[in-house]
Parts: C-alpha cells; structure tokens; sequence
C-alpha cells in the first residue's frame, strides 16, 4: 500500500534534550493508525514535528510523496494535514461557527457545506453554534477541535489526546466520530494513553516508549506484554 | 445646554482618540506586542495629510482614503522592520525596536516637514450645525460620524469576513491559527496596516482641530496606553470606552474645572478603576484570552 505519510528518522529536541530519537513510520491513504505510549514517550511532540510545529533536529517527513521538511504547518495544513491538538485549543473568544468557518478554505458556498457536514457528525455542536467557545464544555470543546480540523478537508488527521479529561460516555462519543472519520476515508494517526479505545478505533498501532519506536503491528493481533513494556519499560529499566 | 455641546465635542474628541486606541489594541492582540510608535504614527498621518492638502486642494474626506492607503504601506513597512525579525525574541525587543521606530517617525517628520505646527484640512467644511438648538462644528459631527463609520467596518469586517475571522484567530492562538492553515505572517502584516491606517485616519481627524508637530505622538501614545488599560487590556470595546472617556475628562471635566484638574482626576480615576476592576472596564475577554 502507498504511503500518504512517510516519516523517516525523526528525532527532535526539548531543551537540550533528544526526545524523539530516528522515528519513522508510515500511514496509507485511508488508513487509521494508533500511536500509543506512556506520558513523555513523545507522541505529541511526533504529531507537533510531523505538521512542523516543533523542528526537527534529523529526518524527513513526506507526505503524498511530497517533502515537508522546512515548509511552514500553515503551507502543510492547506496539503491535506488536519490537527487537533491536546488540549484542544479552540480560539475562546470566537462563538462555535467561526471556530469551525475560520478553519475552511473554501467558498461561502463550500463553507456552508464543510459546516453541515460537521454539525452532522456532532449535532450538539449545532445547537451551540453562536455560543463563545470558552462556555463548551470539554468534551464538546473536544468535538469543536476535531470539527474545526475537518473542515479543512485533510487526508490525514492527527488526533493527541481526544480523550483526555473527558467522561467515559464523552470519550466513546468522541470515539465514535473518529471512527466515522477513518470509516469516510479520512486517514487517521491518533496519539493516546487510553490503549483500549485507541486499539478498537484503529486497525494498526506503533508503541512509542522513550522517543523510539517499539512495535509496529496490527491493532487487533498485539502481541502479550508489547503494551505493558512500552508503558512501564522505563520503571522496568529504572527498577 | 452648554454641557451637551461640551458633551459633544468631547465624544467628537474621543472618536478620534478610539481610532488610535483602535490601532494599538488590533496591534497588541495581533502580537501581544506594544507599538510604542503608534503615537508618532498618527503624527505622521496628520502631517501626511497636512502635506497634501496644497497639492490636492479638496476637503479632507477625499484625503482620508489616500492618508490611510499610505499609512498602511507605512505599517507594512514597520511591521517588517521593527516586529517580523524580533517576533521570537524577548518582548522588550520590539518595545524598543517600536520605540526605535517612533524616534525615527519623529526625526524625519522635522527634517521634511520642519518643527512648525501643521494643520490638516476639514472633513467637510468649517461651518456649524444646528441640530435641536444645539449648535456643533461640522468638523465634529464630521468627527464622529467618519470615526464610527470606519469603527463599524472595521467591526463588520472582523465579525462577518473570514478575513476577520483569521485576524482574529491569530490574535487569539497564533500557533493554532497556524496549524489550522491561516498564513499568521500575512495576518500579522495585515494587522499593522489596519492599525497604521486607523492611525492615518486619527492623524488627519486631530491635526485639524489641533495642530500637529513632530512631537505630538508622545501625548497620544500616552492616551492610547491609558485607554487600553483603562478598558482592558486587549479588549477593542474597551479601547472605545477609555478613548471617549479620556476625551470627556479632557473636554468636559476641563471647562468645568480645569485642564490640570481635569488630568489630575482622569487619574485619579484610573487608579480608582484599576483598584476596583483590575482588568479594566472591560476586561473579562481579555482574562479569558490570557
């Protein structure tokens, strides 16, 4: 299968420090891949360096065969990368709509479209569409984020914790949209600690532990001990 | 109803001072940057315009959008020189880069245009108005129906253009802004245009019912800070509210009292406000942002 995303030999820093040491891995067009590990393994700043939020100190990131390195995430965004950051971050004073709208680049008629298509996919957003997005909640704040990622039409969507601090229910509904994402086309590449959820949405998984790349294999077919090695091997190596 | 046209007057006053207020505040949300030169700028605006008029002898209205024009190549130009290659570096950098720019605003206004006080031409005409027995300057209705006029835009622009909602997402988060696709370079420059405009705009509205010298954008850099601070900071309503409120002190306050008293209580008031409300008047988008 071709790759929509190569990522070959990233590393990056954080003061001083290598925290991701000559990562690579690939997602296919369509396909939704998992990136799990424990807190610090470095997932987020993978998601941050693959739409070049944070620099990479070594390797390349292709995407659609095309090299990223050196382009700026506005340029890499309007290629097809959509992301939706830990966190969320959605723009606090702006109401839902134009949380979402600002994130399009299409025509007003096109707009109109994108925002039908989210307000489908998460109907409360709907409802709150002229309410400042500060007054959300957080797992419909979370819905915002993925929503507004959306609507620039990616090919790949980079997802880092959708589920952190939300409920069990608020996290299976956000689930359940990821999945319709990856089910629609959408490549997906989701950065999580929630293993179980992750493994169910997705039908490949990459173990990140320490900044490196410990496993790479089917979500279904995980090998016994992969998951506990890549969340505690550092307390295993410590201990 | 001599308090009314004072009443007046002051509003007129402070619709000029809100487009500099204005200007700061779309700069400072844009870069959480404070242009120190936006004084000098408006300075510049006014003896732009002031410059002008001899060869284009046509009432100020026709200036406007020439002085405007200009100022926003002007922001452009300052944008690109005194904040885009200091954009990562410690805030005090483009203080005194700004700061920098504003001198050098001031040294070329009295090498070109000499230290003598200038005068921009009318809006409309010199004449009065008598509107329900109270009579007002043209000048100042003009004033203030330009000055609201070009504020709505400005706020139609923001609110209702995806333009706007760009402008305002990088004002927010510029990094997320980013990583939703917006080009926050060119929002950014935009940004100082539109604040250099509204400076251009404030230059030509005051330099002609007040001269304007090299050195006027001292005083105004000064008003504009207190009216952010006094509104809240970050906060473009409240920029409006400080602007018309430092005005009325100015105007109202100083006929009634007198101008030092007038000062001494615009303040005392400030003080008053930032004990009280220490986000200013209205501070509470500015918290959330923060």
């Amino acid at each position: 299968m071709t790759a929509l995303l190569s990522v070959e030999g990233v590393g990056a820093d954080h003061g001083g420090l290598r925290v991701l040491h000559a990562v690579s891995l690939a997602v296919a067009a369509g396909e939704a891949v998992a990136l799990l590990g424990a807190n610090g393994a470095g997932k987020s700043t993978l998601l941050r360096s693959i739409l070049g939020l944070h620099p990479a100190a070594a390797g390349r990131v292709l995407f659609d065969g095309a090299d990223l390195s050196g382009m700026r995430a506005d340029r890499r965004v309007r290629l097809g990368l959509g992301y939706v950051p830990e966190g969320r971050r959605v723009f606090p004073g702006m109401s839902v709509r134009d949380n979402l709208e600002v994130a399009s680049r299409q025509g007003r008629a096109g707009r109109r479209d994108d925002l039908e298509r989210v307000f489908a996919l998460f109907p409360q957003l709907r409802q709150k569409a002229a309410e400042r997005a500060w007054r959300l909640s957080g797992g419909q704040q979370q819905m915002l984020a993925i929503g507004r990622a959306l609507m620039g039409r990616p090919r790949l969507l980079l997802l880092d914790e959708p589920s952190l601090g939300l409920s069990p229910l608020l996290a299976g509904e956000v689930y359940a949209a990821v999945r319709a994402v990856a089910d629609a086309g959408t490549a997906v590449l989701l950065a999580d600690q929630s293993a179980a959820r992750a493994l169910a949405a997705t039908s490949r998984v990459v173990l990140l532990a320490l900044g490196r790349v410990v496993h790479e294999g089917p979500s279904g077919a995980l090998p016994a001990g992969a998951l506990h090695d890549a969340f505690l091997g550092d307390a295993h190596a410590a201990g | 109803m001599t308090l009314l046209q004072l009443l007046v007057n002051g509003v007129a006053l402070g619709a000029a001072y809100a487009l500099v207020a204005l200007g700061f505040v779309l700069v400072l949300n844009a870069t959480a940057a404070v242009n120190f030169a936006q004084g000098d700028l408006v300075m510049a605006g006014g003896l732009l315009a002031a410059a002008l008029a001899p060869h284009l002898p046509v009432p100020g209205i026709l200036l406007l959008p020439a002085v405007m024009a200009v100022m926003a190549g002007l922001g452009l130009a300052v944008c690109a020189a005194a904040y885009l290659p200091l954009r990562h570096r410690p805030p005090v950098s483009v203080f005194i880069s700004t700061i920098a720019v504003g001198i050098i605003l001031q040294n070329g206004a009295t090498l070109l245009s000499g230290p003598e006080p200038k005068s921009a031409p009318p809006l409309f005409g010199g004449g009065t108005l008598e509107i329900g027995g109270l009579v007002v300057a043209e000048q100042s209705a003009a004033i203030v129906v330009v000055a609201a006029l070009l504020i709505g835009a400005q706020q139609w622009v923001f609110a209702r253009t995806q333009f706007g909602r760009r402008l305002r997402a990088t004002a927010q988060d510029p990094e997320m802004a980013r990583a939703c696709g917006i080009p926050v370079t060119a929002m950014v420059l935009a940004t100082f245009a539109i604040g250099t405009a509204c400076a251009g705009a404030a230059g030509l509205l005051l330099a002609n019912q007040f001269f304007v010298t090299p050195t006027s954008g001292g005083d105004l850099i000064l008003k504009a800070y207190i009216a952010v601070t006094l509104g809240g900071w970050g906060s473009v309503p409240g920029a409006v509210a400080g602007a018309l409120v430092i005005a009325l002190f100015e105007v109202v306050v100083s006929a009634v009292l007198s101008y030092p008293v007038a000062l001494a209580a615009l303040y005392a008031t400030l003080l008053a406000v930032l004990v009280v409300r220490p986000q200013g008047l209205f501070g509470e988008a500015a918290r959330r942002r923060a």
